[in-house]
């Protein structure tokens, strides 16, 4: 190391975090953000810094939230959240944390975005309700999207955290009753420029966001004017999300994939295929069409993930994953027409396949049967001796 | 004179809650408590296939997730008639107590604590001191001294990050709490957020993560244990359960004594309701290790069992124009078509109105403690006095009735779940070794009425389901805060956070913290 | 009419690009309905090896097919040796113009004599030139889900395209075009049920002269 500084390892030694333990988990931040492993001492030496510094200024909005991305957020691990709200960023408002409460609270966030215009980080937790004019959200006597309007446009960027933050999430799902969207999407629709990252999953895990922290704060991401650099913009996708998250499938990197590719399926909840950890493809899993590193960060400080536990991915990190996702038990979703089946009702695809195919075959046997009725069989009718197009030209007294 | 004074938002909740109070001399005379959020739940539910209903429905509420999770399967288990093996209530109550667990720890240290203590004056502790006094109350120490200086680093560096704009220094604190006892407080606010991490690891393992998990599925448990994993699951809890026992419970009585005055308000409606929780092994509602029963203030301390057939929902005072006074089978939630504002005498709430056989009930730990108690449930019983004579308040339990009850109960149901927690591995892995225990059951049947009636960390839950043709027909939830945080009924008569608020005082109206601590000690 | 079959009609080469698309479409179906749904266990890294050889098989048959009308002659009406460039017997011929309505009326029996017809009827042309876009489209949406190519510009626009499509507010996600894909192949399948229908209605000779290379009729 650089330099050696007592007191940042003394305080992880507080938290019962080793210094070989916390330079293991600079490793993986460093893999993450598709760095070399050599660049590992740059990123504890990135936090280390951090941890004496200035406080970068945040604050923490809540939508239509069920509070789950705030309480992942709190199950972070090197960096735990308490080093990341006292060592690294001054999260000044965070509604389901905070000591202050009421219109102490209200003056914070506003106090924040005042003093740092330009120079802060606002993250979004929730989806942005806009039915019955944003009514379907009230905070301190306004409704959620005032809050958008005013704080946003100050903000450095935007850090969408969880489905709903990204996309509306399960809340816009059919028929959608609470006018539930994305705050990508309503920024654009409000001609607010403010940069967004879009970190979806429900909740989204914790390990991404300290990885978006620290490749926006500690390794330049953010440059000194509150400007987002080339080199944040490079690493995020077509959705705004960050591609060494979100580039491959789970398919892709889960560990029962040997299964899938030696065809051993779970068929049914409670058989032995189960209990061996065979591949749960046949009973619904998304994981082919999910893109995020679930299967390699895990979850709960990498204690374990959802097909770890014999459970299908049911695809909460990709766009409108309810009606994508559902039924999450079944291998495709069902197709509506309209609004029959539109929430998941509906028939399989196949179904539908088989049923336009049978139609097919159906209506040639019925046109067999007439083409022998009618004597075609065989030999056939004789050709027309002239086609009929000519033939009435021919009576108008037109040529070809 | 009446003044009203209004706490929006109500932080450190989960969720969004706005408290207006009318206070008259010092102490609150009415109060209205307003829901912030609407977001259509049932509405999406509604035409999906029952079991995904596990899956979209515990997205209610983040750090409840499990609860609403098994309340939501076993809506599907009930209207499909299906009976979970013996293996998969294990596993489901082995998770649900992983959610109390953390629930708990996070609700006491992380966002009620500051009610009480005042990180600002830990500043004033002497270290050797505080090590003595923790030695004294029996509880863990840590380094105290770091802490310390941790806290005096953010003061003096001007950035209080999310201590921003907090009432530190409110006279509303204990004054003769010790700052030593402050600063102890504050060491284990720091500690708890590791404990109450370690608590949802014990769901991750068992769930896949939380929040939000994923292996309770209609039927049974999509998790089959392995020995290591049951390994990790036991030693797990057994740190947990130590720190609750050497820690958080002797913290809460060493605390609780400089709050003796909350013994006196923050009573509320006095009607208690728990729909039970933990199955034993008859899966009855009334066998459950917290059992089912409803309390009546009006009969004093006697405990009935408690029926989803008395429910009734009302929305006078709540945005909805679907039909006030139903029945949550079959419910319905439509949101009004143009949002009328806010008014405290007609529409004021997203929350709807609960009642139980028309009256206005509190539910969570106190409502369940006190059922268990009344029903002689052994380990609360013997917590729930060991308590009450350190409080002075021996074989007196209607004293548990008030704000600081509501707080410690939620504390020493902690103490209980974590040893039951210990139990249920142990019966986990006996029933392993001897082989042939089951998780899953299929369910055939696709038609049905049901009700999964459960209890959150914050109280009594149901989920009700109709399924018709193998979907959803109609869907409703009626969550512990629909309960707690309800608006006045049809006949104007206040919810039971509403009323807990009443004769409260009010000792600085700019900054009422006592109001904020009523507020919380719902866990809303 | 039946009409006698020369071989003039389907020259080796495409006897034998006609062979490989029937076995190309015969092992990609199963293959791939295998992997939508493995109806019992053991053979996905079997289905999936077997679904894209055949893919570049076909693709590349399909190619050569194309590039081979433009060099190989083929009888350019029925009933006769006379030979022309593939290619235009292929596109619509003189003997095509006007024609896509009395075959319309034939084959719903609204009229009586067989429509005078060039190489091929009109809309069995139309079918015909359909199954290279209806080919290319199911290769094209099997590249967006499948790992290595899904994340190439060309094939993640398609799959952007479709998902903003099927969902109406759009975004990132796969299932849409995994449900195209698999509608892809009915499609292809009831093509193929019309086709070996219209094919062998009247008899079995352009099956034997298809498969076998085997002349019929008065020669």
């Amino acid at each position: 190391m650089a330099h050696e500084d007592r007191a940042f390892y003394d305080q992880l030694a507080e938290r019962g975090v080793t210094r070989r333990g916390f330079l293991k988990f600079c490793g993986s931040v460093a893999a993450m953000l598709g760095l070399s492993e050599t660049m590992a001492p740059t990123i504890a030496g990135a936090v280390e810094a951090a941890a004496g510094s200035k406080l970068y200024p945040a604050v923490w909005l809540n939508g239509g939230a069920c509070t789950g991305c705030t309480e992942s957020a709190a199950q972070s691990t090197y960096p735990d959240i308490a080093q990341i709200v006292l060592d690294i960023l001054s999260l000044n408002y965070i509604e389901t944390v905070m000591m202050a409460t009421g219109e102490d609270a209200d003056k914070a966030l506003y106090q924040t975005a005042e003093a740092n215009a330009g120079k802060f980080i606002m993250i979004y937790e929730g989806t942005v309700m806009t039915g019955l004019e944003g009514n379907t959200l009230r905070v301190a006597g306004k409704t959620g999207l005032q809050f958008i309007d005013e704080i946003a446009p100050k903000a450095a960027a935007v850090v969408a955290v969880g489905s709903c933050a990204v996309d509306g999430g399960w809340v816009k799902a059919a028929p959608n009753p609470a006018g539930g969207t994305g705050i990508s999407m309503y920024l654009k629709e409000k001609g607010i420029a403010t940069p967004v990252i879009n970190l979806p999953t429900c909740p989204v895990n914790p390990e991404w966001i300290v990885a978006i922290v620290i490749d926006a704060l500690l390794l330049g991401g953010i440059d000194e004017n509150g400007k987002v650099t080339e080199g944040l913009v490079s690493k995020l996708d077509q959705f705004g999300r960050p591609s060494f998250i979100f580039g491959q499938t789970i398919h892709d990197n889960c560990p029962r994939r040997g299964h899938f590719e030696n065809g051993e399926f779970v068929y049914q909840f409670g058989s032995p295929e189960e209990a061996k950890g065979y591949c749960l493809y046949p009973v619904g899993c998304k994981g082919p069409q999910t893109q995020t590193n679930c299967p390699i960060v895990r979850w709960n400080n990498q204690t374990s993930w959802c097909v770890e536990s014999g459970a299908p991915c049911i695809g909460c990190g990709n766009f409108n994953w309810v009606d994508n996702g559902a039924p999450f038990l079944g291998r495709m979703r069902k197709i509506g027409i309209g609004s029959v089946g539109a929430q998941g009702g509906g028939w399989e695809p196949g179904v539908l396949g088989a049923i336009a195919g049978g139609a097919v075959v159906g209506a040639l046997a019925v046109h067999g049967v007439g083409m022998k009725a009618a004597g075609r069989i065989g030999e056939g009718p004789a050709t027309e001796p002239m086609k009929e197009y000519d033939a009435k030209r021919a009576k108008k007294g037109g040529g070809n | 004179m009446a003044e009203n004074i209004v706490i929006d938002p109500v932080t450190r909740i989960e969720g969004h809650l706005r408290v207006e109070c009318a206070v008259e001399g010092g102490v609150i005379t009415d109060a209205w408590v307003s829901g912030g959020l609407y977001r259509g739940m049932e509405t999406v539910l509604k035409g999906r296939q029952p079991a995904d209903a596990f899956y979209v429905a515990q997205r209610i509420c983040g750090v409840c997730p499990i609860s609403h999770g098994h309340a939501a399967t076993m809506s599907a288990e009930s209207a499909l008639n299906v009976t979970i093996p013996a293996g998969a209530r294990l596993v489901r109550n082995l998770i649900e107590a992983g959610e109390f667990l953390h629930s708990h720890i996070l609700w006491f240290y992380t966002l009620a604590a500051l009610d009480y203590v005042d990180p600002a004056k830990a500043l004033e502790a002497d270290i050797a001191e505080t090590y003595a006094l923790a030695q004294a109350a029996g509880t863990s120490t840590a380094n105290f001294g770091a802490v310390q200086a941790k806290v005096k680093a953010l003061v003096e560096g001007g950035q209080l990050s999310i201590f921003t704009n907090g009432w530190l220094g409110h006279p509303g604190y204990a004054q003769d709490m010790p700052a030593e006892l402050h600063l102890i407080a504050v060491a284990h606010y720091l500690e708890a957020l590791e404990m109450q991490a370690e608590a949802s690891r014990v769901i991750a393992i068992m769930g896949g993560k939380f929040p939000h998990f994923m292996t309770s599925v209609p039927g049974g448990t999509t998790w089959v244990p392995t020995e290591e994993k049951l390994d990790d699951v036991l030693f797990r809890l057994l740190r947990i359960r130590d720190w609750i026992k050497n820690t958080m419970i002797p913290d809460t009585l060493a605390i609780a004594p400089y709050y003796a005055g909350a013994l006196e308000y923050g009573k509320g409606t006095g009607n208690f309701l728990a729909w039970g929780v933990f199955n034993s092994e008859s899966m009855e509602m009334v066998d459950r290790y917290l059992p089912n029963g409803v309390i009546f203030s009006a009969q004093g301390l006697k405990v009935e069992d408690a029926t989803p057939d008395k429910v009734l929902e009302y929305v006078e005072h709540s945005w909805y124009k679907s039909d006030s006074g139903l029945n949550p089978q079959e419910g319905k939630t439509q949101a009004v078509d143009t949002f009328p504002g806010y008014d405290v005498n007609a529409k004021y709430s997203w929350a709807k109105a609960p009642r139980y056989d028309g009256k206005a009930v509190e539910v969570g730990p106190l409502a369940r403690m006190l059922v268990a108690y009344l029903r002689g449930v052994a380990p609360v019983k013997s917590i729930v006095d060991t308590a009450l004579t350190a409080l002075g308040a021996a074989g007196k339990p209607e004293v548990l009735v008030s704000l600081l009850g509501r707080v410690a109960a939620r504390n020493l149901e902690a103490a209980v779940v974590a040893d039951w927690a210990i139990e249920w591995v142990n019966e986990l892995i006996a029933a392993a070794k001897e082989g042939g225990v089951e998780f899953y059951t299929p369910i055939e049947q696709n038609a049905g009425k049901g009700a999964g009636l459960w209890e959150a960390p914050r109280g009594a839950l149901g989920h009700f389901m109709n399924v018709e043709g193998g979907l959803i027909a109609n869907y409703q939830v009626v969550t512990p805060s629909t309960w707690d945080i309800s608006p006045r009924d049809a006949d104007g008569v206040r919810g039971a956070m509403e009323e807990a608020l009443i004769g409260a005082p009010v000792l600085d109206v700019e900054r009422p913290i006592e109001a904020a601590r009523i507020a919380r000690s719902f866990d809303p | 009419m039946a009409h006698k079959l020369y071989r003039e009609a389907h020259p080796m080469p495409f006897v034998l690009t006609h062979w490989i698309n029937l076995l190309a479409m015969f092992f990609l179906t199963l293959s791939g309905f295998y992997i939508h749904f493995p109806i019992f266990p053991g053979f996905m890294g079997v289905a999936r090896g077997t679904h894209f050889f055949w893919m570049f098989v076909l693709i590349i048959n399909l190619t050569l097919r194309i590039v081979l009308a433009f060099v190989v002659k083929s009888a350019n009406m029925p009933d006769t040796r006379e030979v022309d460039l593939d290619i235009k017997n292929w596109l619509p011929q003189a003997a095509n113009r006007h024609q896509m309505i009395p075959w319309i009326k034939y084959y719903l029996f609204l009229k009586k004599d067989h429509p005078i017809s060039a190489k091929y009827g009109v809309l069995q042309k139309i079918a015909y030139l359909a199954t290279i876009p209806m080919t290319f489209a199911a290769a094209y949406t099997g590249f967006c889900l499948w790992g290595p190519t899904s994340d190439w510009g060309f094939f993640l626009a398609g799959t952007t395209w479709v998902a903003d499509l099927f969902n109406a507010g759009g975004g990132a996600s796969l299932m849409p075009m995994r449900i195209l894909h698999y509608w892809i192949m009915w499609v292809i399948l009831i093509f193929t049920a019309a086709h070996v229908y219209l094919a062998n209605i009247y008899n079995f000779a352009p099956s034997k002269m298809i498969f076998a290379w085997k002349e019929s009729g008065d020669h």
